[in-house]
């Protein structure tokens, strides 16, 4: 049963269409992540559902219940917001009780659930503190505790984690699952950092130009991405993009990439003309000839955390991510070009439509 | 490059530019001093003997002239200045800020144009309206009164007030509006418990200048109105006599005006600094 | 192209009694890609300035190539520079600007336009170079900057905080041009940097600071596989090491929890530590292996948080009171509240002083110490 449902929902600003004939269902107590690039409208669709500003065409039903007309104060929702929106000249305290004093609840159980919420993210030693005697990271703890203290039952988080360090957005990636279940509530989460979406989404909705290209499990969307855009969007370093011929005579058993005959397992999905896409995991690097594997280059090594990344410079000068865990691969410690040899494992390949970008 | 030396280049510079925005401030609160006698010596001594004369005949409202003694009710064109610029700065307060906030937030049409006429007041020459307004306020009872020359002076106060607070409302993020209302409260509770706090500093300044600018009007004052309802900058014309100018009690009389400015700018000061440390918003 | 070499210096801006830098000595080799990284505050943007000349250095010496250039202003240095905020002529169209400093040198028109092409294609700058700079993104506007810095030829090139606006996905293709950029070219490269992840994969050695104090100049492998204090275990690796409190009793290594309770011992060698000290112990995540198999793992708990990045994991597991991080190279099964094992090598563990933070020793196996 769904508990927000999304439908024909349009916006548009002087005549460009931001939003575009979206619909969506979350089901109740999933976390929907709204993930896209910067100026997809991301930001817009939440304001949308906050009630902030007012759509041209569609509906929002939150439990049963037609929202679209309802002003922010009446739709019941927890926000909390990319800048922290907190109260500047209002204690810690005074912005977390904000939901509770528009309910006129009792001092005493207001201060009861204040420093329930508070010691839940570990704040309750700041409350007393004004906004700008507090780290980003307790800012955004408290806008977080504000958000979910009348206990709504549908939360909205724009891109929370996006102005705090990068240690404690790690730190807050690791615990917002928990603290989300704990609170029993459905949350649609927008991030632009494909980790965080894959990290926190039950399920992913790709919003790209205002419309919804993919809407699935982050497993399906890195397994199975609708289109290529959607599959560069996931994955860093991003995915290898490799347009291919087939091997005349072959029956499709050989691909032609960067100029050289691999061998396709399986046969399917490659037709004249069409895009690889090949995970950088997939590649494998080695300094010794080996049957299959494409002579390269390597032109720079470029660790990321504990990985290995690799950029490879085929013969023809076509570019070729690799990534292996660290120790996996010969030889990376060296500095500067060398020759080796590259084996692409084409089990976990994907195909794409070159025109459209669209999955074969 | 920074650097925080003083170097005594810097130091004499310095100096030349203080006393010269100074000397005529410290020049005036001497003459309020000095006899008119002392005043007029040529050259000018820098060491006299101080009295109170010209303060004292101010408060009592008997000026003691070359020839004779007048009556100049002064402290009535004080209390006129200080009923008129309060009265001013309520009015336009009231009316400017809920104005301001609507053209900071909503964009309605012909809404940028209605902002600039009425900063067009500030363009026109007052005289330009001066005289049909006189003839009006005769005609509907106006002049003369507190009421009309409060009105004339929201052409003065109201498009101060509108502009400077305006800005401030732009720069309060429009999410911690909308993260208020979300918790429940209504857009009125909004208004005055976010947005007003929030421009707080742009509304202390804006009423700040207000007030200097209706303090300091001379002109609708001195048309529009008889000396039971004028200022001081028109009472001070009074010691303009035909037997000479009392320059002492106009001295005494110019710092006594400046009393109550100098205190509200520092009253203010507070204001106009935590709005600065408030800049802290979006952080 | 040359060395730097900072010997000893220190900056104490007016009106101050602290060093923004204290006592930095560095010695960078030709050709040698280092970064400054610390967080904002932490004296690496006043290092820099100074090897710019745009601040003086109130102790030391700076030396370039054999010269010493405390006294030289930055445009005698021969130094390239890309800046934090781009520093772009908003009335010069990109093009110009890259060229900028190719055209004061008179350069014939040929090789401008060569050297040109060839930056502008390596950093994607083709469809933008007839535009101007106020119109562009400010990945873009990074990207002309550094352009402009590249494409000259100096002693140094100084980059200060050169990628923190790339778009995502040009981001891991851009870094690894540069670095073969600057490799191939040779050119000594110091850059400044807050993002841990960039340095690593840029850098030939990096310096880690905090306070004005150089904390550990070392390559990316030092820091992670030795880090000489907590301040640096803590500050480099995505997910950052496990840190807790820990005492040798009875022939084990004592773990405890944030509340001091006890939570789990791990196995120690007679002699590898003195009974009855308390220390700090940290176990790096990308050295702990998360084994459905419960026997032969070294510890036992339960799954907390289970997070697929695509190509590998990040499992948290609660172990006693202690929240333990583990990263794997693969899809791990076990979902939220199951009990795994969490296999830790004897050279996943280093010990840390309690009281300074000074590393102890790096591994638990007999020949390991921290010198």
């Amino acid at each position: 049963m769904s508990f927000l449902t999304v439908q024909r929902l349009s916006k548009a600003y002087k005549k460009q269409e931001v939003i575009q004939d979206l619909s969506f269902t979350v089901d109740r107590l999933e976390t929907l992540v709204v993930f896209g690039p910067s100026g997809a409208g991301k930001t817009v669709l939440l304001r949308l559902i906050a009630g902030m500003i007012r759509p041209d065409r569609g509906n929002i039903i939150v439990d049963g219940r037609d929202i679209t007309d309802l002003n922010p104060e009446h739709r019941h929702l927890g926000m909390a917001f990319q800048n922290f929106a907190l109260y500047p000249h209002m204690t810690a305290y005074e912005n977390i009780a904000s939901p509770l004093r528009s309910r006129r609840i009792a001092q005493s159980e207001v201060d009861q659930r204040v420093h329930e919420v508070a010691k839940l993210l570990r704040i309750d030693h700041v409350v007393s503190h004004l906004p700008k005697a507090l780290s980003n990271g307790q800012k955004q703890r408290t806008a977080l505790a504000r958000s979910l203290i009348a206990k709504p039952n549908l939360i909205l988080l724009d891109d929370p984690l996006r102005n705090v360090d990068a240690k404690v957005r790690y730190e807050m990636r690791l615990e917002l699952p928990q603290l989300l279940r704990a609170r029993e509530t459905t949350v649609v989460y927008v991030t632009q950092d494909y980790k965080e979406a894959m990290a926190l989404g039950d399920r992913i909705a790709v919003l790209v130009d205002g419309r919804i290209e993919q809407i699935a499990t982050p497993r399906e969307i890195y397994e199975r991405p609708a289109n290529s855009r959607i599959a560069r969007l996931f994955g860093d370093p991003p995915i290898n993009l490799l347009p291919v011929s087939t091997v005349p005579g072959s029956q499709g058993a050989q691909i032609r990439v960067a100029s050289t005959d691999v061998a396709l397992p399986g046969g399917a999905g490659a037709r004249d003309g069409c895009v690889l896409g090949l995970r950088p995991e997939d590649v494998a690097v080695g300094f010794e000839a080996q049957p299959g594997a494409m002579p390269v280059e390597i032109d720079a090594v470029t660790p990321l955390n504990d990985r290995e990344v690799m950029l490879l410079r085929a013969r023809d000068g076509t570019e070729i991510f690799a990534s292996a865990p660290q120790g996996h691969m010969a030889g990376s410690g060296q500095r500067g070009r060398r020759e080796a040899w590259a084996t692409l494992d084409l089990s976990h390949s994907h195909f794409f439509d070159t025109a459209g970008g669209a999955r074969l | 490059m920074k650097s925080a030396s003083f170097s005594p280049v810097r130091g004499i510079l310095m100096l030349i530019v203080a006393v010269f925005f100074l000397f005529p401030l410290i020049w005036i609160v001497l003459m309020s001093f000095e006899t008119n006698g002392d005043i007029l010596r040529s050259p000018p001594r820098l060491f006299f003997s101080p009295t109170l004369h010209n303060y004292v005949s101010l408060i009592l409202g008997k000026l003691g002239g070359g020839v004779g003694t007048m009556t100049v009710d002064y402290m009535r064109n004080m209390m006129n200045s200080v009923i008129l610029s309060v009265c001013s700065v309520v009015v336009s307060l009231i009316l400017g800020v809920p104005a301001a906030y609507a053209f900071a937030r909503f964009k309605f049409r012909g809404g940028e144009d209605m902002a600039f006429t009425l900063l067009s007041f500030r363009f026109a020459p007052p005289l330009l309206v001066l005289l049909p307004l006189l003839r009006y306020f005769q005609v509907i009872g106006l002049y003369d009164t507190y009421f009309g020359l409060v009105w004339v002076y929201q052409l003065i106060t109201l498009p101060l007030v509108l502009w400077i607070v305006r800005g401030y409302f732009e720069d309060v993020s429009e999410d911690i509006e909308l993260a208020y209302r979300l918790d429940g409260h209504s857009w009125l509770a909004t208004f005055f418990k976010i947005a007003i706090p929030l421009a707080r500093p742009g509304i202390a300044a804006a009423a700040l200048l207000a007030f200097i600018y209706a303090w300091n009007n001379f002109i609708f004052a001195l048309i529009l109105g008889s000396s039971s309802v004028q200022p001081v900058t028109v009472g001070a014309l009074a010691f303009i006599t035909a037997s000479g100018i009392e320059y002492g009690q106009i001295a005494a009389a110019l710092v006594l005006s400046v009393i109550p400015t100098l205190v509200l700018a520092i009253f203010t000061q507070r204001y106009l600094v935590e709005g600065l440390s408030l800049g802290a918003i979006k952080g | 192209m040359a060395t730097l070499d900072l010997d000893d210096i220190s900056k104490i801006y007016p009106g101050s009694r602290d060093r923004a830098v204290d006592h930095v000595s560095m010695k960078i080799e030709d050709g040698e890609i280092i970064a400054l990284l610390g967080s904002s505050g932490c004296g690496k943007t006043s290092t820099l300035r100074m090897v710019a000349g745009f601040e003086s250095v109130t102790e030391g010496t700076v030396k370039l190539g054999d010269r010493i250039v405390n006294n030289l202003k930055p445009a005698e240095r021969n130094i390239a520079m890309a800046f934090e905020g781009y520093a772009l002529y908003p009335p010069l169209k990109v093009r110009d600007n890259i060229a900028f400093s190719l055209l004061r040198d008179r350069t014939p028109r040929a090789e401008i336009d060569k050297r040109v092409g060839e930056i502008s294609d390596m950093l994607e700058l083709g469809p933008m170079m007839e535009r101007y700079p106020p119109g562009l993104s400010g990945g873009q506007q990074q990207r002309v900057s550094l352009a402009r810095a590249l494409i000259r030829k100096a002693a140094i090139y100084l980059l200060d905080e050169p990628m923190s606006q790339l778009e995502p996905q040009l981001r891991a293709l851009l870094r690894a041009r540069i670095k073969d950029h600057l490799i191939a070219n040779k050119m000594t490269t110091v850059i400044v940097t807050h993002d841990q992840t960039e340095a690593i994969a840029l850098a030939d050695r990096i310096a880690v600071m905090d306070n004005g104090l150089l904390q550990q100049f070392g390559t990316p492998e030092d820091l992670r596989e030795r880090p000489s204090n907590l301040f640096v275990a803590s500050f480099i690796g995505e997910p950052p090491m496990n840190l807790f409190s820990a005492e040798v009793a009875g022939g084990v290594l004592q773990v405890f929890d944030n509340e001091g309770a006890a939570a789990f011992t791990l196995p120690l060698r007679q002699g590898a530590l003195p009974p009855g000290s308390r220390v700090m112990i940290g176990m790096r995540p990308h050295k702990l292996r998360v084994s459905e198999d419960l026997a032969g793992a070294t510890l036992r708990g339960r799954v907390v948080t289970n997070h697929w990045l695509g190509d590998h994991s990040h499992v948290g597991v609660q172990v006693g009171g202690c929240f333990l991080i583990a990263v794997a190279g693969r899809h791990v099964v076990a979902p939220v509240g199951a009990e795994v094992g969490i296999i830790a090598p004897e050279d996943a563990v280093h010990v840390f002083d309690v009281a300074n933070g000074q590393a102890i020793r790096h591994g638990l196996h007999d020949q390991a110490t921290a010198a």
